[in-house]
């Protein structure tokens, strides 16, 4: 598990500011912490998918997407892998632990923790695209509920249809939110290695002015 | 025999998969299972059979997730299900003798809090329905099982205890780290459930019989109750799109007999299994002779994943958390200031204390609340076991029903009223107690008849159940100064208490000081010889680091700590012990640019000195506030960042923590320039951007009443209004809570206080927070402070 220092920054809204040594050292250590504490884990489901211009249906399983943005996303692929990831419970503990005692602490270390999920999801994305190069395909990038107009109302069907529960212990609330917090749920498309996706970025996003997270170049993924 | 007869005469064995044989019948990704017992009932019915014929004791319902958040989306309700399932398993069994059919009961599926959100009594409720159908139906016992969460397995044990007598079985599934995906660990499970009192326990799921070996040795070696184990076919591969297991039925024989000759006496297989491996199992395991398990007398305390063991070798439990002469903790208290006495745990926790006593016990607050309230706080950061303090029976009844672990109650005497009112409690809860040596009569003067009176209360104890290593005698410790003659008795007393009972031993250790000078001295030594005659888990202060010392020299000088080695690494490394300190660039130590710096430590020390000079207010005003602002300045100019900030409110938070503590000594006089609500709204546990808000504007002055996260609108609404509060600060990260803090918004303005709204959060803006009726939107801390000088005026403080 890597966790880039810069990523950390950037959660935690940087701006090149100047950083002294102290909070250079305490950065150091949060994420030394994050390493220890968090429990990787995953599972990755591969479906083959049926579409229309509405609904995207998994088959062999009750999964039905909705929303031109998730249809958009899987325009190329007639395969698509969901995978859930996530951190587990300790590092969740260890945050709001230092949120009663050193509340600097507890965001740096909430910051890092959403670089490792994400660091996971890298990771994880790795292994499915393993999957779809055996079948000499590629993969689109990964697409989250809450992206757009893709609900998180879908989280407790993925969530159901992977056993999240019982193989990592992944349960999300009424509201839909994941719990253990630092957990991710994601789509990955197999595509044809030759069409190549054009990908947003920040730019375009409708929430560029605002967002305190935008990259410089590229896009953040969310 | 009923089923509780049979566990002291012979193995069972359980059926095999239900989900994975549904699977392969047809059952899709995603479905709910449970449906099939309407839709197939002719399937289900094939697979108990399958199993009965492959020589199955007990089938198990098809009812895993019939509970009524997984089945709200169908049309059937709870009822309907679990009364069908019992049904069809009644038929599959038909007439045959001596099988047995076990509701199954699985996870709810959402965690319950603190990690959750799903409150205890909920999930107590939800177990209720499933448990009440279960009965009526006619099953034969209850199966919890596949639980990861040890609170979650707490709820659903109380429901079936509470609403049932059938013999209860529970097992948790392990990961690879040998604990749940929650933390506990097979020791505290043990410990957990065995004092709830269910009829076996155990594991199942989590991986094949080969692997889930390690697990089912730890269980043994902690259990006294018949063990249950049910792994799954091997670990799961994915083969081409299906998950397929990776044993076969006669290796899965071979494993299973090992784990039964390790002395389980319930066997039976999970994911992955049919009846095949149900028929090979049966086949190899049946020879291996049947084993009552043995006692084994452990003293313990439980958190929901740190057990502590009493008696191999000194615990400390530690005592600050206790308003009695102590004015600090007495005013958290009345304030409602969960803060100050989360520190206080947590202080302790990191100065050595294994496990905490929790006394909230003032005549002004609402006990029960306090200690339920204080109980989850604790249970929600950090993970020593607690100990219930309290006089009220009550409390302790709701604090050990809501507690997640086994805690022990702090305490019975040898008055008959007392443990007629306590023991039950303590019986039904599975708690440790602890027993005060004193009477109607009062506490006696001899050693003799104390030990007399710690007799009196263990063999009640066993009247009501409780077993012996359940019970620690506090042989009571009274003041030197008052009644030298008898301190000598009450070591006299621990020493004969552990000699005749063999029982575990306390003791209030400070109290023998009271009223002499030096009392380190004092009591540094009466704790040496306490320990010297047994004395197993004093109650002191762990931040009196005297009273540690000597007791990292007794482990030492009693063998305990082998080799001396936590005692070298305690103090062979403070000799040239160099630790990390903030480094400070400030020529000269100028109040300001330390907390421009953010050096916490720095403050605390300047503060201190400055007092000497100038009144509180007065730095309050002309260094802090204006050192602030400077800081509010340079975030929004963005010259500093997040981290950065937050250093500096916590450098000021820390300067007027110094401030506080001496206008408190000074008289009582209080900072405050009004109330502030601020709550995560409920539904949302999204709170450290609250927090942040909560420390800058308690560093300008305002009082915050923080309500925490996942808070019911009800709560915010009767607070703000009891309290008189003018201004709500609401928090939410999702957009699914949004709509719970409109809700709450619309009931606080339906209610008719007079009081402004402030919102912030992630996905929120200013078109948004007026779409829902906010009075004003808070983008950062340094906004919410503007909006709070608006509300609430920024005059002088208020004293």
């Amino acid at each position: 598990m890597h966790i880039h220092k810069d990523e950390v920054l950037r959660y935690l809204g940087y701006r090149h500011q100047n950083i002294d040594e102290n909070l250079d050292r305490l950065m150091d250590t949060c994420i030394e912490e994050t390493k220890q504490c968090v429990q990787c884990k995953y599972v990755i489901k591969v479906f083959d998918i049926e579409k229309d211009d509405k609904h995207i249906e998994l088959l062999g399983s009750r999964l039905i997407f909705r929303g031109k943005d998730i249809i958009n996303h899987l325009q190329d692929s007639n395969t698509c892998a969901i995978m859930v990831v996530t951190l587990g419970n300790h590092i969740e503990n260890k945050i709001k632990l230092y949120e009663k005692t050193n509340l600097t602490k507890a965001v740096i270390l909430d910051a890092c923790a959403t670089t490792a999920v994400e660091s996971l999801c890298d990771e994880v994305q790795k292994e499915i695209e393993k999957q779809a190069n055996s079948r000499n395909l590629g993969i689109t990038h990964r697409y989250s509920p809450g992206y757009g107009d893709f609900s998180i109302d879908i989280q407790p069907m993925i969530l159901d249809t992977l056993e999240a529960y019982k193989k990592i212990g992944l349960t999300c609330t009424k509201e839909k939110i994941l719990i253990p917090r630092k957990s991710v749920t994601a789509i990955i498309g197999f595509k044809d290695n030759n069409i190549t996706t054009k990908y947003s970025s920040c730019k375009e996003c409708s929430k560029y002015r605002d967002c305190t997270f935008k990259r410089e170049e590229n896009f953040c993924g969310n | 025999m009923g089923i509780k007869d049979i566990l002291k005469t012979k193995r069972l064995f359980f059926d095999g998969a239900m989900g994975t044989q549904l699977q392969k019948r047809g059952l899709c990704a995603g479905d709910i299972p449970e449906i099939y017992n309407f839709t197939h009932p002719e399937i289900i019915t094939e697979i108990h059979q399958n199993y009965i014929q492959a020589g199955a004791d007990i089938i198990t319902t098809n009812t895993f997730g019939a509970n009524e958040l997984k089945l709200e989306k169908t049309t059937y309700t709870v009822e309907n299900v679990i009364t069908k399932a019992v049904n069809v398993a009644k038929d599959s069994i038909k007439d045959m003798k001596d099988k047995y059919i076990a509701l199954d009961i699985g996870p709810i599926g959402q965690l319950l809090e603190p990690i959750g959100t799903l409150s205890f009594d909920r999930a107590y409720e939800i177990f209720k329905r499933q448990v009440k159908a279960g009965a009526k139906a006619g099953c034969d016992l209850i199966l919890i099982e596949t639980l990861s969460d040890i609170y979650e397995a707490k709820a659903a044990v109380l429901a079936a205890k509470e609403n049932s007598d059938l013999p209860i079985f529970c097992t948790m599934t392990y990961d690879d780290t040998g604990r749940t995906f929650t933390g506990t660990d097979p020791l505290t499970m043990v410990m957990v459930l065995e004092g709830l009192g269910v009829d076996a326990l155990g594991v199942n799921c989590s991986f094949g019989p080969k692997e889930i070996l390690p697990i089912v040795e730890e269980i043994i070696k902690y259990a006294s109750i018949p063990i249950m184990v049910q792994p799954n076919a091997g670990l799961p591969k994915v083969d081409r799109g299906k998950t397929v297991y990776d044993i076969d039925p006669c290796e899965f024989a071979f494993y299973a007999k090992k784990i039964a000759e390790n002395g389980v006496n319930i066997i039976g297989g999970c994911c992955g299994t049919d009846e095949l491996f149900i028929k090979a199992m049966i086949e190899v395991v049946k020879p291996v002779p049947f084993v009552i398990p043995n006692k084994k007398h452990i003293t313990a305390a439980c958190s929901a994943n740190q057990t502590v063991v009493l008696g191999n070798e000194v615990k400390i439990i530690g005592e600050r958390i206790n308003p009695t002469g102590n004015k600090k903790l007495k005013e958290a208290l009345r304030n409602y200031h969960m803060d100050y006495i989360l520190n206080e745990a947590i202080l302790q926790m990191e100065a050595g204390a294994d496990v905490l006593d929790v006394n909230v016990g003032l005549p002004e607050i609402d006990e029960q609340k306090t200690m339920i309230h204080l109980i989850k706080e604790i249970q929600s950061i950090i993970h020593i076991p607690l100990q219930i303090d309290s006089t009220n029976k009550e409390v302790i009844e709701a604090a050990a029903r809501i507690y997640n672990g086994k805690p022990i109650i702090n305490s019975v005497n040898g008055k008959e009223q007392v443990m007629k009112e306590i023991f039950p409690i303590v019986k039904k809860y599975g708690a440790c107690v602890i027993g005060l040596t004193l009477d109607e009569e009062g506490i006696p003067k001899k050693a003799e008849e104390r030990v007399k009176i710690a007799q009196k209360i263990i063999r009640t104890a066993q009247d009501y159940g409780i077993p012996k290593e359940n019970i620690m005698i506090d042989c009571l410790v009274l003041t030197a100064s008052a009644q030298q003659s008898e301190v000598m008795e009450t070591i006299k007393a621990v020493g004969m208490v552990k000699e005749k009972y063999n029982v575990k031993t306390s003791l209030g250790v400070s109290n023998v000081s009271f009223g002499l000078p030096d009392r380190q001295l004092l009591n540094q030594t009466f704790l040496a010889m306490g320990l010297t005659q047994g004395l197993d888990a004093p109650i002191l202060n762990p931040l009196d680091q005297g009273m540690i010392n000597t007791i990292h020299a007794f482990k030492v000088l009693s063998n305990q700590d082998k080799e001396a080695k936590k005692y070298l690494q305690e103090y062979e490394n403070r000799k040239g012990e160099k630790r990390i300190i903030e480094k400070v660039h400030v020529h000269e130590k100028d109040l300001k640019a330390i907390i421009i710096q953010g050096l916490k430590d720095e403050a605390t020390k300047e503060v201190t000195k400055l007092l000497e000079t100038i009144e509180p207010l007065k730095i309050v005003d002309e260094y802090l506030i204006p050192a602030l602002d400077m800081v509010g300045i340079k975030f929004e100019k963005g010259d500093i960042f997040l981290p950065q900030l937050i250093q500096s409110a916590e450098t000021v938070k820390n300067a007027f923590g110094v401030i506080k503590d001496k206008m408190l000594q000074d008289g009582d006089c209080k900072i405050s320039k009004g109330k502030i609500i601020l709550a995560t709204v409920k539904g949302d546990i999204h709170d450290i951007g609250k927090n942040i808000v909560k420390t800058i504007l308690e560093n300008y002055g305002f009082e915050v009443v923080d309500l925490g996260k996942d808070v019911p609108i009800e709560t915010i609404v009767n607070t703000t209004k009891e309290q008189g509060v003018r201004l709500v600060g609401l928090s939410a990260l999702m957009t699914t809570t949004v709509k719970s803090m409109e809700e709450t918004i619309t009931a606080l303005k339906e209610s008719g206080i007079e009081c402004k709204i402030f919102v912030g959060g992630a996905v929120l803006n200013q078109e948004y927070a007026d779409m829902i009726q906010a009075d004003y939107y808070a983008k950062d801390a340094q906004v919410a402070v503007e909006i709070a000088k608006t509300v609430l005026g920024s005059s002088s403080i208020d004293i």
